[in-house]
């Protein structure tokens, strides 16, 4: 495949604010069987040039979260309190303040996101270059040439024959090319930031990795601003580099993927870690996270987690902890973070690549 | 011992002519009673098709399904409905495999009533709560009444299995069941299955593809891998993840995305040649990999179709290039 010859203007990452600050968002949906507590109390900053992911189970408030961002929401849904500061050139704006009009310059241009189902993003009826183009001129872009230059360097760059895709209707497209075509088309703009929700969710492996391998290049090269919005913790552990864990609407521990992967402190996260497989990383004892995800209507008490925690005493049914430091750049809201640690201590969680060593030792022994 | 369920050169087609497509091209594979085959491939790769056709959901093409050595195609009534009580099929989709206005005691007393398991209507309730408690759907009288869209997707995979359990089956073909179930849940549903093989002599053929699965529930078993409906490599779990030899197998191993940074990091990455996979419409000639594949020969890989042939540390590999080169995933 022929590179492209792309550039971004990304800004530097040195000195700077961060472009997305998220302050106290709640996001409640109103529903016939009461008021869905979505999102409750997020504060989040994300980095220039950072990637972060944001892992939980499904209702865990982590798609919603995602698109408040880009305020997509449903219209039964309400957002507030809570502020979303966005940053770009000196410029300043809470992003649930803007216009229709300005929400529209917003998102793509400043915000892009890029959805789960690549199918139903496409309108079928249409040809990519045509959506391309109507994208184009609703941002004021109407220099036919330029667009279909920068277009067609886009798909070189997700490694697609830019020729085929651009004249396809969006059924001849594979899953796979749906999705590459998709992300070209949401950098089209050149966003500051790039929200992802589940990239590489019901695609095929060899798929996946060249969409992985994409998203890698983005990070690497171009030091793109992401967002990861899954339920897979591969997704996490392949591209991000914070993780942030939701579950009832709360992110509940935030840190480096490393320390979240190795050393985590809420017992929710323990919890997914110790219920995922790996591939190559040997015979692993998986434990599942008794009782099911809550009821986003009627809440339990307290911290939300308690009903399915090992850890959890009667302070827990009272109270809900706030997310405090427990490292570098590591928060949790667990009251019983430090037993997490003791726990840790006496059954620490093997790094995959060491498994996977003595494992093939192993197995040459028997031989 | 016999097989509990053995396919014999078993091919699947669909449509006619040059819309003909093979699905399933001349699969051999015996499953001994005991044992936990995993079928693993990705989408189109004929995997499902197998699995219905070894539950006898769908008819063969060309080839023999046997049952306890017995071809089922040649089976009398009796011999049939036996056949159709031994072998049981758990669907990847609890919404859309539970009739939505049955409660759960109908839909686990109605199979119960209507292959004689149990005496009358008595009985059948007190076998239905006994099953519940089985899959772990405790207490019981909690979900007797209730419908399905009142169930988590976990619960409703639950009453699935029940369900297949009613008559007391002897094969499961657990079809992705566990892919559409959350990630915390998913564990303790695939250790109910393991024990369901280990207090009821259960064999499974567990259908997925997502290989830390296959890894995970078929670690004493085996691991069979399909690529556009063939049968490319199979042998002893442990095996096949450390030291697989199909460059078809090593790129998806290579692939998975894996839930460990370090791994992640430490993974090879393996070329292939072409990104898409080709049409069950035009199947390349020769082995159906080796538009793809790196370590192409020509003239022989693209010519003749490669034969499943056994290695020495377990199992067989359908690649006379590569089946006796030991590659490293984690550098």
């Amino acid at each position: 495949m022929s590179k492209s010859n792309l550039e971004w203007q990304q800004d530097s990452t040195q000195n700077q604010k961060p472009p997305l600050s998220l302050q106290n968002v709640y996001v409640n949906y109103g529903t016939r069987k009461g008021n869905v507590q979505a999102v409750r109390g997020v504060t989040l900053d994300l980095y220039a040039g950072e990637s972060l992911a944001l892992i939980g189970e499904s209702g865990s408030g982590k798609t919603t979260l995602g698109l408040s961002i880009v305020r997509l929401l449903a219209s039964t849904a309400k957002v507030e309190p809570g502020t979303i500061i966005y940053r770009r050139d000196q410029r300043e704006v809470d992003v649930l303040k803007l216009s229709t009009s300005e929400l529209r310059q917003f998102r793509w241009r400043d915000c892009a996101m890029v959805f789960q189902s690549a199918l139903n993003a496409f309108n079928p009826v249409l040809r990519v270059w045509d959506q391309v183009l109507d994208t184009a001129q609703a941002h004021g872009w109407s220099d036919r040439t330029a667009v279909r230059e920068r277009f067609l360097d886009l798909l070189k760059f997700v490694q697609l024959d830019p020729t085929r895709v651009i004249n396809a209707y969006p059924h001849e497209l594979s899953g796979g090319m749906r999705q590459r075509t998709l992300l070209a088309i949401s950098l089209l703009l050149e966003p500051q930031i790039l929200i992802l929700d589940e990239p590489t969710t019901a695609l095929d492996i060899l798929t996946q990795r060249t969409i992985i391998g994409l998203l890698r290049r983005l990070k690497e090269e171009q030091h793109f601003t992401m967002i990861f919005i899954s339920h897979d913790l591969a997704i996490a552990a392949e591209l991000a580099d914070r993780v942030a864990t939701m579950y009832a609407g709360r992110i509940v521990e935030i840190g480096k993927t490393y320390d979240l992967f190795y050393q985590p402190r809420h017992p929710y996260t323990l919890g997914l870690i110790r219920a995922v497989p790996t591939v190559l990383g040997g015979f692993e004892e998986l434990f599942s996270i008794p009782g099911s995800p809550p009821d986003l209507v009627n809440l339990p008490s307290g911290c939300k987690f308690h009903p399915r925690c090992s850890f959890a005493t009667d302070k827990c049914k009272q109270q809900e902890p706030e997310l405090e430091e427990v490292g570098e750049r590591h928060f949790t809201a667990c009251w019983h973070w430090q037993d997490v640690e003791k726990e840790l201590e006496l059954h620490p969680i093997r790094r995959g690549a060491a498994k996977h060593d003595a494992l093939a030792q192993t197995t040459v022994e028997v031989r | 011992m016999v097989p509990i369920i053995e396919l014999k050169n078993v091919s699947k087609f669909f449509g006619h002519g040059k819309e003909r497509v093979t699905a399933v091209d001349s699969i051999s594979l015996a499953v001994e009673p005991g044992e936990i085959v995993c079928l693993v491939g990705e989408s189109g790769c004929g995997k499902s098709t197998t699995g219905r056709m070894a539950a006898g959901l769908l008819p063969v093409s060309a080839g023999q399904v046997l049952f306890d050595g017995k071809d089922i195609a040649q089976m009398n009534r009796d011999e049939l409905q036996t056949y159709r009580r031994a072998v049981q099929i758990v669907h990847q989709d609890p919404y859309a495999s539970l009739n939505p206005t049955q409660t759960i005691r109908d839909i686990i007393t109605a199979p119960l009533l209507h292959h004689k398991k149990v005496k009358d209507r008595t009985h059948a309730e007190k076998r239905a709560r006994e099953l519940l408690e089985i899959v772990d759907l405790t207490p019981v009288h909690d979900f007797m009444d209730k419908y399905p869209h009142q169930l988590s997707g976990g619960q409703r995979q639950r009453v699935s299995v029940a369900r297949a359990l009613t008559v007391e089956p002897k094969f499961i073909v657990a079809d992705e069941a566990v892919s559409m179930v959350d990630v915390s849940i998913r564990v303790s549903l695939l250790n109910m299955l393991s024990r369901l093989k280990n207090e009821f002599d259960v064999t499974f053929l567990f259908i997925t593809h997502d290989l830390a699965l296959a890894k995970y529930f078929a670690w004493q078993g085996r691991i069979v891998v399909m690529y556009l409906g063939r049968m490319v490599e199979e042998g002893p779990t442990p095996r096949l993840i450390t030291d697989a030899r199909h460059p078809y197998t090593q790129a998806l191993l290579a692939a998975v995305p894996e839930a460990d940074p370090e791994l992640a990091q430490h993974k090879r990455q393996i070329e292939l040649r072409g990104a898409e996979i080709p049409s069950l419409l035009h199947l390349p000639l020769g082995c159906t990999f080796h538009p793809r594949c790196p370590y192409i020969v020509e003239g022989q890989c693209d010519v003749h179709v490669p034969r499943l042939e056994a290695i020495r540390e377990g199992g067989s590999v359908a690649c006379p290039v590569r089946k006796d080169e030991s590659i490293q995933l984690v550098v």
